[in-house]
């Protein structure tokens, strides 16, 4: 293997074994290494960094994706606002950090959740400006009236999910603001998922390319990101503490996919 | 050259950025939008199918490396023309 392919297999592998080790912890919570080597502030020490270098490094990717872009690139604003809406993360996981860091604690809800909600109509906007370009650009997105099938079918799981899964959260009674919030983020994600139903339809056809890369990467992220938002919504509203371990592995593998779908595409656009 | 025959060309060269289906399909939509519909397929509308791949290539590649990408698509176009 030579230092090329190191470099790139070597982030995989720390997000592998970050999964697995988060995986791990859910899986044998009582085990020696959980409670004498890594204990719940270790790991979450450990998290926490994880999570912001990806958010940082897929921050700075998806930006240079922007500036590698040409001026008028219908692409360009879409790696912008995917930029934004993942430093507005990246803010919001610093705000928590000297919590988490110093105190052990995760407060909720805090100023990083304004943080965290105003990345999602900046995440939602890229991928729909995405969609915009492909269509402009020719590329078979659908006819209107498969694309609306899409959106149907991909709304009505949506709305069917979110009664199933968000009612038990929903009827907790816990403070009004923490349970509009604890709520508001998987419905966002499911919004979220409308775009990304109808990508995936340009994604599989991408499939064996190097564009294809870019797009089942991000994909997986963003899937990551709904799953991650749904524990978290069990894990704080109805103290299912089990979770915490699959709250953190989720949002670790979400940011990681991410921020390696922009790298993907940033060397690409380097190639 | 026959319309499938540049089909296959365009689609060999398209497939490694954007997959062999989307590189077919999206070469397909381009012929019927430019109304190349007859077995046989002239060097303007070649060069105007090229036109359009290009810029749907600029997307994922930027305009420099989609310009690369069509100048190696004419080659082999132009590649299999000689082998005739």
């Amino acid at each position: 293997m030579n230092g090329l392919d190191r470099r790139s297999v070597l982030p995989w592998l720390v997000l592998g074994l970050a999964a697995v080790l988060y995986a791990g912890w859910a899986a044998f919570p009582a085990s020696g290494l959980y409670t004498r080597w890594l204990t719940p502030y270790r790991l979450q020490v450990i998290a926490s960094a994880l999570k912001l270098v990806y958010l940082l490094a897929g921050t700075a990717w998806a930006f240079q994706c922007r500036d590698r872009l040409e001026a008028g690139n219908p692409a360009r604003p879409a790696w912008f606002l995917l930029s934004l809406g993942l430093l507005s993360t990246f803010v919001g996981q610093l705000s928590l950090a000297p919590s988490q860091l110093v105190r052990n604690e995760t407060p909720f809800p805090s100023v990083a959740d304004i943080y965290y909600l105003l990345s999602y109509p900046l995440l939602i906007a890229a991928l729909i400006v995405l969609l915009k370009a492909y269509r402009e650009a020719g590329f078979p997105i659908g006819s209107v009236a498969e694309r609306a099938g899409i959106l149907a079918g991909a709304g009505a799981i949506a709305a069917v999910a979110a009664v199933l899964v968000l009612r038990p959260v929903a009827a907790t009674g816990g403070p009004l603001l923490e349970r509009i919030l604890t709520v508001a983020y998987p419905i966002l994600d499911l919004v979220l998922l409308l775009p990304l139903a109808l990508l995936l339809r340009v994604a599989l056809r991408l499939r064996g390319s190097h564009a294809g890369e870019v797009w089942l990467l991000l994909l997986g992220g963003f899937v990551c990101l709904a799953a991650g938002d749904i524990c978290f919504a069990y894990f704080q509203t109805l103290g299912e503490q089990h979770l915490d371990p699959f709250v953190h592995t989720t949002y670790i593998l979400s940011y990681g996919l991410i921020a390696g779908g922009a790298h993907r595409q940033l060397e690409l656009l380097k190639s | 050259m026959t319309t499938n025959e540049a089909v296959d060309v365009m689609a060999k060269v398209l497939a490694p950025y954007i997959g062999d289906t989307m590189a077919r399909s999206a070469t397909a939509a381009h012929c019927q939008k430019l109304g190349i519909t007859a077995e046989t397929v002239s060097h303007e509308q070649l060069e105007a199918l090229l036109g359009k791949l290009g810029g749907g290539l600029n997307i994922f590649l930027g305009r420099d490396k989609s310009a690369s990408v069509v100048a190696e698509a004419r080659s082999a176009l132009a590649a299999r023309e000689g082998s005739r």
